[in-house]
């Protein structure tokens, strides 16, 4: 195997991508990705944060410190993972973050690892979703993915620029990826529009250093206030208001998830409105 | 002199018939409550070097030369290897050998789970180890798994009979009872966790096995490896100076340390072999999961007249079934009491020992119920406890029990509901709790200390135990001190090899301190009686009138004082050797251990989120040694009851058998964000019957009693009933919709 | 094999080791610093926890060859007045997790030196203890300069 720190995109030609690594690093071990040529993309990526833009090198230590970022975003960092996590894992790395799944993790020939079954549908599946959970039920991790995706931030590549929704796509048959990202697509910066007012609230099982169960977002701008969760599907979810959650689809052991969704989803409203 | 007796030996709860030679105990105990050293706070003698990260543990033991080696394990829950070829292994990169079933024990050709060890080889590197197991060429005949506790009891694949016990006649007593409550609780399976996790270092030097390990008893080790390989036992040397944890799980010598020693046989070479923490939590062990179907029965005034439990240990391919019926039969004063407890052979990780194993389980389950009953009476709780005070375990008088102060301590804990109640709000509802504790911990004979006196005025201690954590060295060396009349920084404690000391018992079963402690003193007292013999020639005195007292040797009449290193001089190369030995357990006498906590929990009954706010431990565990490394135990004990109680689940999936929460991102256990306030309080009054101490153990209690307390206060808090352990958010959310629909429903005819 | 070059407790090294070796390998077997323990090796427990640039990262996951700061490990922490308020405390009971625990509060009383409990617990929390010596770090730290 081999390292390279390319100091301009233009130097970029396949690889595998590592920033901070927290990712990466163990799904190499695991022989989840599979790499001969890994990339230290941290001298291409922008860090810092510039009014509502936010270079995707920022750590989520950085951001959980700052004052110049949302409530929902701030705090979506501050209760994500653990502080050593969170000083290494970049927010480009945070949103391309994969499930935390146990089948798919224990590489379960699973649809994600594009077999012909979800494991955990069948199985144990009591951390899984409650959207879009026909195909693969598994739920997205990312807290910050949640808060940006109510932030309606919008995303910078190397190649183009998106809305975050953009970002993620729903597994199926064809396509077994949860990103859109082509490879060798870098993302460079994320910018979030003006908010009055943004939250995030998130149920654990344990105080601090645990995956959303469920995760709530909420911002206001305008009149207009969005929504979105983590945890609750294959992707971070946008809901169109509180009603959407009646149209959920649990798993038999996932129910209880909707009615924690609920409840924060009742405060988070009651918060920023 | 030494004495055969016939008698019961205790370990975690398992009783047996054994012969044992005791040494008779002639000191008489101290008195009660903090002496010079004993029963003051003391600083951990071996606290700094494992603060700054110089303690070697086994992990951190590298031999020149060593290799390293990986574990191959069943991908199924059952099957057996048909053929196996290891040449392909043996032709890797690095690899310099390889061990298959039935070649070292543990190694076997039938896997009775997923995990199971089936080969293991040696490399330069454990990833050449590893990978040189996917070079193995194995073919598996399948067989039929039983994943289903009571699937499998139906079917009768279980660990020998059901467990049957009855006194008085409790279906009369049922029938004639005023008031009959039930209850159906299960626990999950938890997993130990260690911090370091199972490993060994072997090496042969010359016909002489030394075996490096992480173990909570490394005479245990020593005789199991010994009898295993054939080997005379004083051919196995084990050593354990410092240990990463065990509570329980490393009690035996286990698969890794036979494939680590075989493994150095073919090769020539020290070998390492090392549980990776996917290992860890599959194969290492686990609080087996248990059912309980239970019934209590009161009269009117409520008195309990019944008590009865029907009990499925869920216990695994392998391991003890433990007494999870224990709490039942002994907490209370009941006539009429029918267990039965029936022992699951399923196709999953073996069971270890796993800190009070069955008294936890079956105590959440009693003090829940016991509970259920208080209301059913209308009686108050902690009165309805009092109440049905026992006052002999089934007919045998306790050696010592104060469970009466604690409840008394209990009290002021138990009048804050008023103000806890008042602090709950729409969503948070906040409640108190409370469980009783029972276990053993009196530990017994026999176990060996000796002591060595030199010129220079050290005072040694040589045992050959182990200090998984729990702060024995310290303790010890307290104990020492005290009987020898010095300041605590004069005496040092040697453990952790068969080779450098005598046998000591192991450290679990809440055992080590009641255990070895009597023997250390013995041991001290030995030696300052000849140190006093020598005094008394030299300054021409009697010794009845000679003491040492803080490192000083005085006369009674107060005209000698000398400092005990100066007089020491007089010895020359000569040195003082004292030997002693535990002395038996009180004749008819259920030594036990007791205590209560007092639990204030927050419910959010909107997404049943739960925060325990504060604990209250009493515990009653005779004489405390050293009150700052007692709390922390307690402090230890409570907060894994907590992570058992509320996050902890190992989760296997029910076609395969696979364990799912094999990483801990996944197997959640506490943060310090998730500890409460934690106030602890001990009776510390010496059992008068038990040894020259009057010491029990302490490891075990504090994790008795806490999920019942928890669960009793969630009820307290929201009026719902949990039954089921982990109480994660979906048992929370279940619980309280019963209790809202209860209160929907019309009222019970 | 590519060459590494690592800054360690202040100490330069140059050696030899191939792309992939985590930092925690480094330092224990190239280096002898025995003091950062692996007891997860995926980066969920905090036993491995060092400082770079003074940040507490976990050296298991964190590829040595992409190091770019200086390291400090525990071995570099000795004469620090926390391990002191640990021993005092009494907040070691295995003490198999409390180097990494020293490295992170280290790191915490560093940028604020008179942390609240709830500074604490949030500083602390990916430094996981099985015996529960919890009570007691928190009492280490908040003491730490007595």
């Amino acid at each position: 195997m081999e390292l390279l720190r390319p100091s301009n995109l233009a130097e970029l030609d396949g690889g595998l991508f590592v920033h901070g690594g927290t990712e990466v690093v163990p799904l190499l071990r695991d022989g989840i990705l599979h790499a001969e040529t890994l990339v230290d993309i941290r001298e291409l990526v922008p860090r810092g944060i510039d009014g509502g833009r936010i270079g995707a090198g920022t750590t989520l230590a950085e951001l959980e410190a700052s004052p110049h970022i949302p409530g929902a975003l701030r705090e979506a960092c501050r209760l994500a993972a653990s502080p050593q996590l969170r000083n290494m894992g970049s927010l480009g790395g945070n949103l391309l973050q994969s499930t935390r799944c146990w089948y798919w993790r224990l590489k379960y020939p699973c649809r994600l690892h594009g077999g012909d079954r979800c494991h955990a549908a069948e199985g144990e599946h009591r951390e899984h979703a409650i959207f879009a959970n026909d195909f693969c039920a598994s739920a997205h991790p990312s807290d910050v993915a949640a808060a940006l995706l109510a932030l309606d931030a919008r995303v910078r590549t190397s190649r183009r620029e998106l809305g975050l929704a953009e970002l993620y796509r729903l597994p199926d048959e064809a396509d077994r990826r949860t990103t859109t990202l082509e490879p060798g697509e870098v993302i460079l910066e994320v910018e979030i529009p003006p908010a009055e007012a943004s939250i995030y609230l998130k149920a654990m099982d344990r105080k601090r250093w645990s995956f959303p169960q469920v995760g709530v977002a909420a911002a206001r701008t305008g009149g207009a206030t969005r929504i979105a969760l983590a945890g609750v599907a294959p992707v971070p979810w946008l809901l169109a208001g509180p009603e959407d959650l009646d149209g959920a689809t649990p798993l038999p052991r996932t129910a209880w998830k909707v009615e924690v969704a609920r409840a924060l989803v009742r405060r988070a409203l009651t918060e920023v409105t | 002199m030494a004495r055969l007796i016939r008698t019961e030996k205790e370990v975690e709860g398992n009783f047996e018939e054994v012969w044992l030679v005791v040494e008779e105990d002639p000191l008489q105990q101290w008195p009660a409550g903090p002496l010079d050293v004993v029963g003051r706070p003391a600083v951990r003698k071996d606290a700094r070097e494992r603060v700054r990260g110089e303690a070697r543990f086994t992990a951190d033991i590298r031999l020149p030369g060593m290799l390293h080696a990986a574990v191959l394990r069943s991908p199924y829950a059952h099957a057996r290897v048909k053929s196996i070829d290891l040449a392909p292994a043996l032709g890797l990169p690095g690899v310099h050998g390889a061990v298959g079933p039935s070649e070292a024990p543990g190694l076997e050709h039938e896997a009775g789970y997923s995990g199971a060890p089936v080969a293991a080889v040696a490399a330069e590197t454990f990833g050449q180890a590893r990978a040189a197991l996917d070079a193995i060429a194995i073919e598996w005949e399948l067989l039929d798994a039983v994943l289903d506790p009571e699937e499998a009891v139906e079917r009768g694949a279980v660990h020998g009979e059901a467990e049957r016990y009855e006194r008085g006649d409790f279906d009369r007593a049922v029938a004639e009872a005023d008031v009959v409550v039930e209850g159906t609780y299960r626990t999950q399976v938890v997993l130990h966790n260690s911090m370091e996790t199972h490993q060994s270092v072997c090496e042969w030097v010359d016909d002489r096995l030394d075996i490096y390990t992480s173990t909570q008893y490394v005479w245990g080790v020593r005789n199991e490896v010994a009898r295993e390989l054939g080997l005379a036992p004083d051919r196995v040397r084990v050593v354990c100076e410092y240990m990463g944890g065990g509570f329980g799980s490393k009690n035996s010598a286990g698969e890794y340390t036979f494939a680590a020693a075989e493994l150095a046989r073919r090769t020539g070479r020290p070998v390492r072999c090392a549980l990776t923490r996917r290992e860890e939590n599959t194969a290492a062990g686990n609080r087996n999961a248990t059912i309980q179907k239970l019934t209590a029965a009161a009269s009117s005034d409520g008195t309990i007249v019944a008590l009865g439990g029907e009990f499925v240990n869920a216990l695994g391919w392998g391991g003890w079934s433990a007494s999870t019926e224990g709490p039942l039969k002994i907490l209370y004063a009941c006539d009429n009491v029918r267990t039965v407890r029936h022992t699951a052979k399923i196709n999953t990780p073996p069971m270890k020992a796993f800190r009070a194993p069955g008294f936890v389980e079956g105590t959440f389950g009693l003090e829940c119920l016991i509970d259920q009953l208080a209301r059913a009476l209308d009686l108050d709780p902690l009165e309805l406890r009092r109440k049905n005070y026992a006052s002999s375990n089934d007919g045998t008088p306790f050696s010592s029990k104060n469970l009466r102060e604690c409840y008394e301590r209990a009290q002021k804990h138990w009048d804050r509901r008023d103000e806890v109640h008042a602090r709950s709000d729409a969503t948070w509802k906040r409640g108190v709790g409370m469980a009783s504790q029972i276990w053993y911990g009196g530990g017994g004979p026999p176990s060996y200390a000796w002591t060595r006196v030199g010129s220079d005025g050290s005072i040694a201690v040589v045992t050959a135990m182990q200090d998984i954590g729990t702060g024995t060295r310290t303790a010890m060396a307290q104990i020492a001190a005290e009987e020898f009349g010095v300041p605590l920084e004069r005496v040092e404690v040697t453990v952790g090899d068969t080779s450098r000391g005598p046998y000591a018992t192991l450290s679990a079963g809440s055992s080590t301190t009641p255990s070895m402690g009597p023997a250390v003193r013995a041991a001290a007292a030995d030696a300052k009686r000849q140190v006093l013999e020598i005094a008394a020639q030299r300054y021409d005195l009697e010794q009845r009138v000679l003491d040492i007292r803080n490192g000083r040797i005085v006369s009674a009449d107060g005209n000698l004082s000398v400092a005990l290193d100066e007089f020491l001089a007089i010895l020359g190369n000569a040195q003082i050797l004292g030997k002693g030995a535990r002395g038996p357990n009180p004749t008819g006498m259920s030594v036990l251990t007791f205590g209560v906590h007092v639990v204030e929990a927050a419910v959010d009954v909107e997404t049943g989120e739960v925060r325990v706010e504060r604990v209250a431990a009493i515990h009653d565990v005779g004489r405390i040694i050293n009150p700052l490394g007692a709390e922390s135990q307690v402090e230890g004990g409570v907060i894994q009851g907590i992570g058992h109680t509320l996050s902890e689940a190992r989760l296997m999936d029910q076609e395969t058998g696979r364990i799912l929460t094999t990483t801990l991102d996944a197997y959640r256990m506490p943060t310090i964000a998730d500890v409460p306030e934690i106030v602890c309080e001990f009776i510390d009054e010496p059992d008068e019957h038990l040894t020259n101490l009057g010491s029990k153990g302490l490891g075990e209690p504090p994790i008795v009693p806490i999920a019942a307390a928890i669960a009793n206060a969630i009820r307290d808090a929201t009026g719902a009933d949990v039954h089921e352990l982990p109480i994660s958010r979906e048992e929370m959310l279940r619980a309280l919709r019963e209790a809202k629909e209860r209160r929907g429903a019309p009222a019970a005819v | 094999m590519p060459e590494l070059r690592l800054t360690v407790n202040g100490a330069d090294h140059r050696l030899d080791a191939p792309i992939g070796t985590s930092l925690a390998h480094v330092l224990r077997e190239e280096l002898g610093l025995i003091g950062t323990k692996i007891a997860c090796n995926e980066g969920h427990c905090g036993a491995c926890t060092v400082q770079v640039d003074g940040a507490p990262v976990l050296s298991c996951i964190t590829l040595a060859h992409a190091v770019d700061g200086d390291v400090t490990t525990i071995e570099g922490l000795r004469d620090h007045p926390l391990v002191e308020a640990f021993v005092r405390a009494d907040a070691v009971q295995c003490g198999f997790c409390t180097p990494g625990q020293v490295v992170s509060a280290a790191a915490l009383v560093a940028a604020t030196p008179e942390p609240t409990t709830e500074e604490i617990r949030h500083a602390m929390a990916g430094n996981i203890c099985r015996c529960g010596t919890y009570p007691k770090i928190e009492e280490a730290i908040l003491h730490w300069r007595d």
